[in-house]
């Protein structure tokens, strides 16, 4: 639904985004990098604000630029708080629906409902100037929602909300994911853009860095082989023994005494070979594996 | 230096220090303020600006003593006698604060439109609330961090021509009563005050040094305008419609109503306790003759009064609105 | 106890923000945790002595926050949720003003300012303007000044906001560095409770008001029985009813199970190795289920 080819854009000699090819498609993906390495650009050329310098962005087939066709597919949540203070929630979301190009009772209603997607039902009355992080946060989703559109990129969304407000915005996101739209999240919280999609696209310093699905990916990244740690009242004992199988590459014991730490390229064969050792009376108390998640694939990916 | 064995521990100490008493600490934001101030370019440039009355009747005295001195004969020296005459030295120094009344203005704004807007703006307030720093300190440091700039730059001018004034009039009076200059200074005193207050007090209104600036400034002009106005009515009743047909000061229907309200605007409020602390009505500027009758002093108490309230209240504004706590729902 | 309050309430005009809160703060490193509106920002602000309260009291660091607040906030460091800085100063200068204000002479305010920055890792940036950083360097210069004047208590607002992957694990070694090699006591307030559970070892959670739940993390994501998580590579419901032949009760959802068997932790692991032997599943991962701290807290917040 979106392309990218080639695309380059830059601002006077600092690079945004570099010879970026991908495409995306429905569901939720994350788009993750470190700051300044150009998901802002990104989402900017994505919205069709900006011109890309060299190469295509194609949004649903049409090029976003300056375009009001892209522009009714599109929903865009900002990281920015660039609100009329002055208004009431409810009154800019219905603005936002009456400048979408809805009738005026069509964008009440529209607002209403996308108000209450979001969970601001009961809030919706008071003024924006006495909102809190978290409940901008949702008008942002909500104004970005109402003209039912088949995109909705969203910058940072869960800054500034408590623990439930992250867990039904993840949820709302999922359930607009379900519904066959394209949700572009970017976000420097891991732990919860794992929560929400495995489909990952990381930037860094203007250049894609990779893209896929995070357990693909971490299969894919050589340079780290898979720790997996053992907790055990026993460690040299067990060491002994799994230094001895030749897909081990290292084994490390924990300070503290209770574990140990082993490298492999070939998890699959380690973790079968190991109900074996415990029938020979060694004691497996625990068993994880450390990398195996968004944070130390995106590490790896940006390291040097 | 490493305490034991040869590797030093540069991580994180804590600190055990000596530590200056609670007295000491609004200083600490005031030097802050005379920092920034002193580094401004702008500052110096409006100090001499604010000279110039100083720096015109310096230039002339000097060219005209020289001239006479240089001219053939008597006539010369008689015309600098004359001129001399009619210079009532304590007059000179209220005619140069009554003349730089506008760029204290600018310097006041300069120095306090932003120094609590851009606090609230940036939120060092909760920076400096949160240390060991009370409301009191933080307002007497702001204060002072405007005033001593401010006083400083009012002083400059007087101090020189004074010094001036001294070494080479003498003879023509010039120390004869010197107690006029002490009284200039506690002038110049509750001037830079009354202009501190204000501008400390309407910036803590806002969170934008601009507006601010903007609004102080606009209050002084409204009430400038105000007296101007009071100014053409006093020209009336001494020259124009009024004056010249009934001989002698008119009996315009303003007259008794001008001498009261011509000082009610800042600048008038400071020119009017400059009169009255100095005790003179004022005389001629320039040391030229003029038909005009100046203005005559407001009573001393009254003005001392409304100043010192402008200063109260400019504090008390500024007080209410320091917060540390913003409330949110 | 780094701080005990009893009773404590707080209102603003007619809105009560802290109503009769009582908590026990031990030393070490606290989270605290509660939804938006529940009153952490009121509690942090009452502990530093701004606002008097309505009913109640407590002491912070032996210290009464009515009366003593000053006191207070010579010992404590806080590190504000906002960006705060003045501009036109550089780090050094800002990190220095910050020392004198906590009523340290200049010239060892200036070389604690050098100290500090180091510390906390802004190297020749630090003659830069504040206004030119990025918002990771901004955190750590918040950190610096509230670490500035050697405090005792470290009250840290939102720490890791803003800041991209990288400068979360700095500022979270950062924090934890300070708490357990350093001795200083931390408040953690946050929203994102992985970055809490790496850092904390005890919790309080505040909702509506009041302490809903306090105590040490270790302790609170305990469950009875101690049942076992599994996870395997792929479903295996033979494997499943293998082990529910042997007395366990098993909860399934896709790949992971919920086990729980008589029998200590050695005998637990070698029946379901056993038992995965002989199903041919294959058990990629093992530990003691816990609570989530989400789990926790969501708990918290409802009762």
């Amino acid at each position: 639904m979106i392309k990218l080819q080639s695309v380059s854009h830059w601002y006077g000699q600092v690079i945004g985004v570099n010879d970026v090819t991908c495409t995306i498609g429905p569901g939720v993906t994350a788009l993750l990098g470190m700051n300044g390495a150009g998901k802002t650009t990104m989402m900017r050329l994505i919205t069709g604000q900006i011109r890309a310098n060299t190469g295509s962005v194609r949004v649903l087939g049409h090029d976003p630029f300056a375009n009001p066709e892209v522009y009714r597919l599109l929903g865009y949540c900002p990281d920015v708080d660039a609100f009329y203070e002055t208004m009431t929630g409810r009154e800019f979301v219905t603005l936002m629906a009456r400048l979408a190009g809805f009738s005026a009772p069509e964008a009440k209603r529209r607002a209403d409902e996308a108000i209450d997607r979001v969970g601001m039902a009961d809030r919706a009355d008071r003024r924006l100037a006495g909102y809190s992080k978290g409940m901008r946060q949702r008008i942002k989703l909500a104004q970005a929602m109402i003209h039912d559109p088949r995109i909705i990129l969203l910058d940072e969304p869960l800054n500034g909300l408590d623990p439930g407000g992250r867990r039904e915005f993840i949820l709302l996101l999922r359930h607009l994911a379900d519904e066959g739209k394209l949700i572009l999240v970017s976000s420097h919280i891991l732990f919860e853009v794992e929560q929400m999609t495995r489909s990952i696209l990381l930037l860094h310093r203007g250049r894609l860095r990779a893209t896929g699905d995070l357990r693909v990916i971490r299969e894919l990244i050589d340079r780290h082989p898979h720790r997996i740690r053992i907790e055990t009242p026993h460690p040299r004992a067990l060491a002994a023994r799994l230094v001895e199988w030749p897909f081990v590459l290292s084994v490390s014991l924990e300070a503290g005494g209770e574990a140990l730490e082993i490298q492999t390229r070939e998890p699959d064969r380690f973790y079968g070979s190991l109900p074996e050792l415990v029938e020979q009376g060694l004691v497996i108390l625990g068993l994880s594996s450390p990398d195996n998640n968004l944070e130390s694939v995106f590490r790896y990916l940006v390291e040097a | 230096m490493p305490e034991s064995g040869l590797i030093a521990d540069l991580s994180y100490r804590g600190y055990d220090g000596p530590l200056l008493p609670p007295t000491h600490r609004w200083w600490v934001i005031a030097r802050m303020g005379v920092r920034q101030a002193f580094r401004k370019r702008a500052y110096w440039v409006v100090t001499a600006l604010s000279a110039w009355y100083y720096l015109v009747m310096m230039a002339v005295l000097f060219f005209f003593e020289r001239a006479a001195q240089s001219a053939p004969g008597a006539r010369g020296e008689a015309g600098f006698e004359a001129f001399i005459g009619r210079i009532v030295w304590k007059d000179q120094f209220l005619h140069g604060f009554g003349f730089a009344q506008l760029l204290y203005l600018i310097a006041a704004l300069m120095l306090g439109a932003g120094a609590i807007a851009n606090d609230n703006r940036s939120k060092a307030l909760l920076v400096i609330l949160s240390k060991p720093c009370d409301k009191r300190d933080y307002l007497a440091g702001k204060w002072m961090g405007v005033f001593l700039p401010l006083l400083t730059m009012m002083l400059i001018p007087p101090l020189v021509f004074f010094v001036y004034g001294a070494l080479s009039y003498r003879d023509y009076g010039f120390l004869d009563n010197p107690w006029f200059f002490p009284k200039f200074l506690i002038v110049l005193v509750l001037g830079a005050a009354v202009h501190t207050s204000l501008v400390i007090g309407i910036s803590s209104l806002f969170d934008q040094g601009r507006l601010a600036g903007a609004s102080y400034a606009g209050i002084y002009f409204l009430t400038n305008f105000f007296t101007q106005l009071m100014v053409f009515a006093w020209l009336d009743s001494q020259v124009f419609l009024w004056g010249g047909a009934r001989g002698g000061a008119g009996q315009s229907p303003f007259a008794e109503y001008v001498d009261r309200l011509y000082y009610v605007s800042i600048d008038g409020l400071l020119i009017g306790l400059c009169k009255a602390i100095l005790g003179t009505d004022g005389s001629p500027q320039f040391g030229m003759p003029s038909p005009i009758r100046p203005v005559p002093a407001p009573p001393l108490l009254a003005t001392l009064l409304v100043a010192l309230a402008l200063c109260a209240a400019g504090v008390a504004v500024a007080w209410s609105r320091i917060r540390a706590v913003e409330v949110v729902r | 106890m780094v701080a005990s309050l009893q009773n404590l309430t707080v209102r603003y005009g007619s809105f009560t923000a802290l109503d009769s809160l009582s908590a026990e703060i031990p030393e070490g490193c606290v989270g605290l945790l509660g939804p938006n509106g529940a009153g952490k920002t009121t509690l942090i602000k009452t502990m530093l002595g701004f606002l008097t309260p309505a009913g109640g009291g407590g002491l912070v660091l032996g210290l009464d926050i009515r009366t003593q607040g000053r006191e207070i906030r010579q010992k404590v460091g806080l590190m504000p949720e906002q960006d705060c800085h003045i501009p036109g100063l550089n780090a050094v200068q800002f990190v220095a003003f910050a020392g004198e204000l906590a009523g340290m002479p200049s010239e060892l305010a200036l070389r604690r300012a050098h100290e500090v920055l180091e510390y906390c890792g802004l190297g020749e940036a630090r003659y830069r303007n504040v206004e030119t950083y990025s918002t990771g360097m901004k955190q750590r210069i918040k950190l610096a000044q509230a670490l500035v004047h050697g405090p005792s208590l470290l009250l840290l607002d939102e720490p890791t906001n803003g800041l991209d992957p990288r400068g979360r694990e700095e500022m979270l070694d950062l924090i934890r560095s300070v708490s357990h090699g350093k001795g200083v006591n931390v408040i953690v307030s946050s929203h994102l409770l992985p970055d809490v559970e790496r850092v904390c070892d005890h919790v309080v959670v505040v909702s509506r008001g009041k302490v809903t739940e306090q105590g040490a993390i270790a302790r609170l994501k305990v469950i009875e029985g101690r049942p076992i998580d599994i996870e395997l590579k792929e479903e295996s419901p033979e494997f499943v009813r293998a082990l529910r032949d042997l007395g366990a009760t098993v909860e399934a959802t896709g790949l992971v199970l919920r086990v729980r068997l008589e029998g200590s932790a050695e005998q637990v692991s070698a029946t379901i190795f056993r038992t995965a032997r002989q199903t041919g599943a294959q058990v990629r991962g093992l530990a003691v289920a816990q609570r989530s701290l989400e789990g926790v807290f969501e708990e918290a917040v409802r009762a």
